[in-house]
């Protein structure tokens, strides 16, 4: 059994307790402390501005070619907080609420009552920033509502609040990288992690422009890498987000946890070719103004301007009359699925279904949707080459967020001493299904406000590394592992390219491992990757050295990861006889076909240890108690 | 609020120091045009007016020296701005296919160009003129000099010197249509609701410059008897 | 309808920044009018792999138009024919059955060669490092609502804070200048009233940072506008152009 570390007393008084209790560092000392952060998303960017702003020497790796390319960027819809600015109901508690609730009882209630209280700090300091908000003719901030709540608590930035927010951080980044207190390593991918005597002390890396291999060594190494969807290949991830950070830290001993719970957003463009190379989301928000529905009689050909109200179904307001259209991603995703596998799915591939803004066009005008959704049509427009001002737009689900991934504590520490993890890349506060708005709060939570104190409290027990450690025989090892491993890759040059298997490893995941999972299915993947993977390192050709920009190379090693994960993933949705939130095992449903949970046997978060390629990992349970919000079958009927 | 010694060396700076000597060439043209207008009034107002500036004295050899350097500096900063584009962009021959999508025109593109032969005509201009012996043979009409009225008559009457100042204003007015456009924008006295009013307007100021100039040897070839 | 169509490539090469490029033609044969111009490029990849030609490299990332990654010319125009559309979101119905492509990296001294059509950007993040930035550490910030922004204002802001940093404009200006990039960044804070603090040193450094980088310097032929995906307006740089002439009074 792993122990969480929760911090002993009333729900709402245990981060103020902790931060009292926790060890400090002395200011004069804290410069000798040196944190590696990996990834410069909303989560690594804000850690590493925050951490040195403290004072402690801090050095960011990303892969990108600039700190603000991180995906973080591409989040549209807002960032939740509990201001209750609009009058309209909402606390600390009700945000705690919904979002255990909203995360299917998958999530540690701590966590989330935490990242409730923090919430609010964080849009005063994103303001104080510079983020411009959305406000009101009044100067002040306005706010809408967002899938999965009833209150209006989102923040956000025209349906660019990602890209502000992560500007915002992005800024802080520079404004301490100018004062030479963080060391910026950009096209610098985090290849392997060094452990010594159990505990995190470095990372190697690989220059992507130059193909040098390096040791860094740190106090303290903080993975804010994000999330793994792009496992299923298509996704609507940057092309460039991968698990190898990750992974390569699970490979050296981090537990894993949750991999199953995967989110698959309900409001996407439909795939259109197998060219595809990614999926693009729409705003949730869209949600707010347009009504979903396919035609009642399956195979229905007509145009869709053409189909009389009383032929169409709008099912989600036919079968959640309280949430409407607004109910939770996984409910929306999963009754998208079932009209489409009902033959009633629309598109060239019958795979979509229709989200229809024309009503509120007619109520509010064309200008005021213009206002709020101008640039998510812009964008559909330039993709399907149609006008949603006068048909309906297609979306169809697409996998978008990950739940799952590296076990932490609530100091966010993993089971490794020394390796921390932040944001998408941990697993702690979403359970089994994140809610709109609430990633940006994730990351920036435990960036700017979470990771300072826990991870001061961690180094304020421990002594600064001795520089003489970084001649271990453990970092000279890991950095020849590296090397051969890439070594290895370049040599096989064989027939298929690595997008070919990465593509054929994404449809078996989706087909089996997707929105709905069986058993059967489950265990006919766990037969099918090994055989790819085999295959690919039989079969695939890499061109190029490693001594040069090889982005061929690059997406290799990225790939083969998946490769491997791709297996835990699949083990642990099998592993897990339930359905809860995004892990929807269709042996586990009510006579309606809701997810059903079973709480008496799997209320449990599932952190896998790592016993070698193709080995059967070791589970570790962490009991997940509800003291707050008890454990209810959710309903938005 | 401390008078701080700018740095003059600075982009902005550059180009502003270019948009202010240029404003103060423009108000020369429009001096000297105003004075060069006297010879529709025939040879006595004008030579007047050419004299009546000679009483100035050290004044205006002053403001000879003093528009002598708004010159210089204002070719000295182009060139060196120009100087450095070209370094920025990696040479002259950039990209394998020319094709830019902006407004880009060719007042614009000619620039560097315009104002180079405005200068070297404008050597040639005070050759004929400024420096010339306004007594001299070349001010003779019909065997009476005519002073400076006469230096411009006669040379005028000649249509290759004519049509070559004629040009030159062409020129000119290529040059103040981006100019003064120009001028707004780099001093940030600019907003985007006037940005296609200031474009007209500098192309109407220019226009005119061009053709109020240009009228002088135009009617001294064409409609002036003597 | 989508339909497929075959074009020529003539990509340009380049191993490194030291060593010299050139063009090389490829055909791009059955290429899916539906099809994205990176994903254009993929097929065309894909398929130099199976012949064990290297790959062309070109930067890319969110494939949707917001992370400011992506970015060639593309036929004598930065991102290519559509306006207000990068790369990632250009799509192959914009060009006809048979047409010669020319692709090109981005070309400017401040953003060297890194391989074919990847260029170095870190200029502009350096610029930012120079004072993009309002100096307010974490911790205990004021509440958001007890300082009102002008709609308007904040509005403008936003308008600002649009832009990508892909260096569009950089590669459409004839003079490799910055101005559109450094301006839309120096408005978005300077225009707030939590910028303002900060607004003199900000705007001086930030030009100074943008000079050193080796930019050109912008000769307003509104080439940036017309190439940024974001449609930033040039009316930033005349305000730029404005705060730095106050800026050099202290």
């Amino acid at each position: 059994m792993l122990d969480s570390k929760i911090p002993p007393g009333a729900m709402s008084d245990k981060w103020t307790d902790f931060k009292f209790h926790a060890k400090l560092v002395n200011p004069a000392n804290k410069r000798k402390y040196k944190v590696i952060v990996v990834g410069t998303g909303l989560a690594g960017a804000s850690a590493a501005a925050s951490l040195s702003e403290l004072g402690y020497q801090v050095e960011s790796f990303f892969f990108q070619d600039s700190p603000r390319r991180a995906h973080s960027i591409a989040a549209q819809g807002g960032i939740n907080a509990a201001k209750n600015y609009p009058n309209d109901g909402d606390s600390i508690k009700r945000l705690f609420y919904d979002t255990v609730k909203g995360g299917d009882f998958r999530s540690r209630e701590a966590n989330v009552h935490r990242l409730a209280e923090v919430s609010n700090s964080i849009i005063d300091q994103c303001v104080a920033q510079g983020v411009p908000f959305a406000r009101e003719y009044s100067g002040y901030l306005d706010n809408r509502s967002f899938g999965g709540a009833q209150v209006s608590r989102t923040f956000y930035a025209r349906g660019q609040t990602g890209q502000q927010l992560l500007l915002g951080a992005y800024q802080a980044l520079m404004k301490e990288v100018s004062k030479g207190s963080i060391k910026l390593h950009s096209r610098t991918e985090m290849l392997d992690l060094v452990v010594i005597d159990g505990v995190a002390r470095g990372i190697i890396t690989r220059n992507l422009v130059t193909g040098l291999i390096e040791s860094h060594m740190g106090d303290a190494v903080v993975l804010g890498t994000g999330g793994y969807g792009n496992v299923f290949y298509l996704s609507t991830n940057a092309k460039g987000s991968n698990v190898t950070a990750t992974w390569r830290a699970h490979k050296k001993g981090a537990f894993f946890a949750n991999p199953c719970f995967t989110q698959i957003h309900p409001t996407c463009i439909p795939v259109h070719g197998d060219y595809q190379s990614k999926l693009t989301l729409m705003s949730e928000s869209l949600r707010n103004d347009g009504r979903v529905w396919v035609p009642k009689t399956p195979g229905d050909q007509r145009k869709p301007t053409d189909i009389p109200e009383a032929e169409r179904d709008y099912f989600l307001e036919r079968k959640y009359p309280s949430f409407g259209n607004l109910v939770p991603r996984d409910i929306a995703s999963r009754n998208a699925k079932e009209q489409c596998d009902a033959g009633r799915g629309v598109g060239a591939s019958g795979q979509a279904v229709y989200l229809d803004l024309a009503d509120s066009i007619k109520r509010l005008g064309k200008e005021t949707i213009k206002q709020r959704y101008g640039n998510l049509i812009d964008m559909y427009q330039k993709i399907v080459d149609d006008n949603p001002y006068e048909t309906p737009m297609m979306i169809y689900p697409a996998v978008h967020y990950t739940m799952g991934g590296l076990w932490v504590d609530y100091n966010l520490m993993s089971n490794l001493p020394g390796l921390f993890v932040i944001g998408e890349a941990n697993f702690s506060d979403h359970g089994a299904n994140r809610l709109g708005a609430s990633a940006l709060m994730q990351g920036l939570a435990d960036g700017y406000f979470v990771l300072p104190y826990t991870i001061s409290d961690y180094l304020a027990k421990n002594k600064p590394v001795d520089p003489k450690l970084k001649e271990h025989a453990e970092f000279k090892k890991c950095e020849k592992d590296v090397a051969n491993y890439i070594q290895k890759l370049l040599s096989i040059k064989g027939k298929r390219t690595v997008d070919d298997f990465h593509r054929q490893l994404g449809k078996l995941l989706w087909d089996k491992c997707g929105m709905a999972r069986t058993e059967a299915g489950l265990k006919e993947a766990l037969v099918q990757i090994p055989k790819i993977r085999e295959e690919f390192w039989k079969d695939v050709n890499v061109l190029g050295s490693g001594e040069e920009f090889n982005q061929a190379l690059e997406r290799a090693g990225r790939v083969a990861d998946f490769l491997e994960f791709g297996e835990l993933l699949v083990k642990d949705a099998l592993d897990r006889a339930e359905s809860c939130g995004g892990h929807f095992r269709e042996e586990y449903q009510t006579p309606e076909g809701e997810a059903l949970r079973r709480d008496d046997l799997y209320s449990y978060v599932a952190a896998w240890q790592f016993n070698g390629v193709g080995q059967v990992p070791t589970l570790h349970k962490e009991e997940l108690k509800f003291e707050e919000v008890h454990l209810a079958q959710r309903s938005y009927k | 609020m401390s008078f701080q010694i700018f740095d003059l060396s600075r982009s902005i700076t550059k180009k502003q120091t270019v948009a202010i000597t240029g404003l103060m060439l423009i108000s020369f043209v429009l001096v000297h045009l105003a004075g060069n207008l006297f010879i529709f009034d025939g040879p006595k107002p004008f030579n007047e007016y050419a004299e009546h500036l000679e009483r100035f004295g050290i004044f205006k050899k002053i403001a000879e020296w003093a528009l002598f350097l708004v010159f210089l500096i204002h070719i000295e900063r182009v060139t060196s701005l120009v100087v450095q584009n070209i370094r920025a962009a990696g040479g002259l021959k950039r990209y394998a296919v020319d094709n830019s999508r902006g407004p880009r025109s060719l007042a614009t593109r000619l620039m560097p160009f315009t104002g180079t032969f405005l200068f070297l005509y404008l050597i040639c201009h005070l050759y004929d003129f400024a420096w010339a012996n306004d007594q001299g043979i070349r001010s003779m009409i019909n065997g009476k000099s005519l002073g400076l009225y006469g230096l411009v008559v006669n040379s005028f009457k000649n249509p290759i010197h004519c049509w070559l100042y004629v040009v030159a204003m062409y020129c000119l007015c290529l040059h103040l249509t981006h100019g003064v456009e120009s001028f707004f924008q780099t001093f940030g006295i600019q907003d985007s609701r006037f940005t296609l009013l200031v474009r007209k307007l500098s192309r109407v100021f220019a226009l005119m410059i061009m053709i109020a100039y240009s009228s002088i040897p135009l009617y001294v070839l064409y409609i002036l008897k003597i | 309808m989508s339909k497929k169509i075959n074009l020529t490539l003539k990509v340009w090469r380049q191993k490194n920044c030291k060593s010299p490029g050139a063009f090389e033609v490829y055909e791009a044969k059955g290429i899916d009018t539906d099809m994205s111009f990176l994903e254009m490029l993929d097929v065309v990849n894909e398929r130099l792999t199976k012949e064990n030609i290297d790959p062309i490299s070109f930067d890319h990332d969110c494939r949707e138009g917001i992370c400011g990654t992506c970015g060639s010319v593309v036929n004598g125009q930065a991102h290519g024919p559509v306006k207000g559309t990068t790369l990632c979101q250009l799509h192959m119905r914009n060009f006809t059955d048979g047409q010669l492509i020319v692709i090109e990296p981005f070309r400017a001294k401040a953003f060297p060669v890194i391989n074919d059509l990847a260029v170095d950007r870190s200029s502009f993040d350096r610029i930012i490092q120079s004072g993009g930035f309002i100096s307010i550490k974490t911790g205990q910030a004021p509440d958001a609502h007890s300082l009102p922004v002008l709609k308007g204002r904040s509005d403008s802001a936003m308008d600002a804070a649009q832009c990508i940093g892909c260096g569009a404009c950089v590669a459409a200006c004839p003079n490799a200048a910055a101005m559109l990039f450094v301006s839309a960044k120096v408005y978005h804070l300077n225009i707030l009233p939590q910028g303002e603090p900060e607004l003199k040193t900000r705007t001086i450094n930030m030009v100074k940072q943008m000079d050193k980088e080796g930019f050109g310097n912008c000769s307003n032929e509104y080439e940036c506008e017309a190439a940024c995906p974001k449609e930033i307006s040039v009316s930033h740089i005349a305000r730029l152009n404005q705060q730095h002439r106050k800026s050099n009074f202290t």
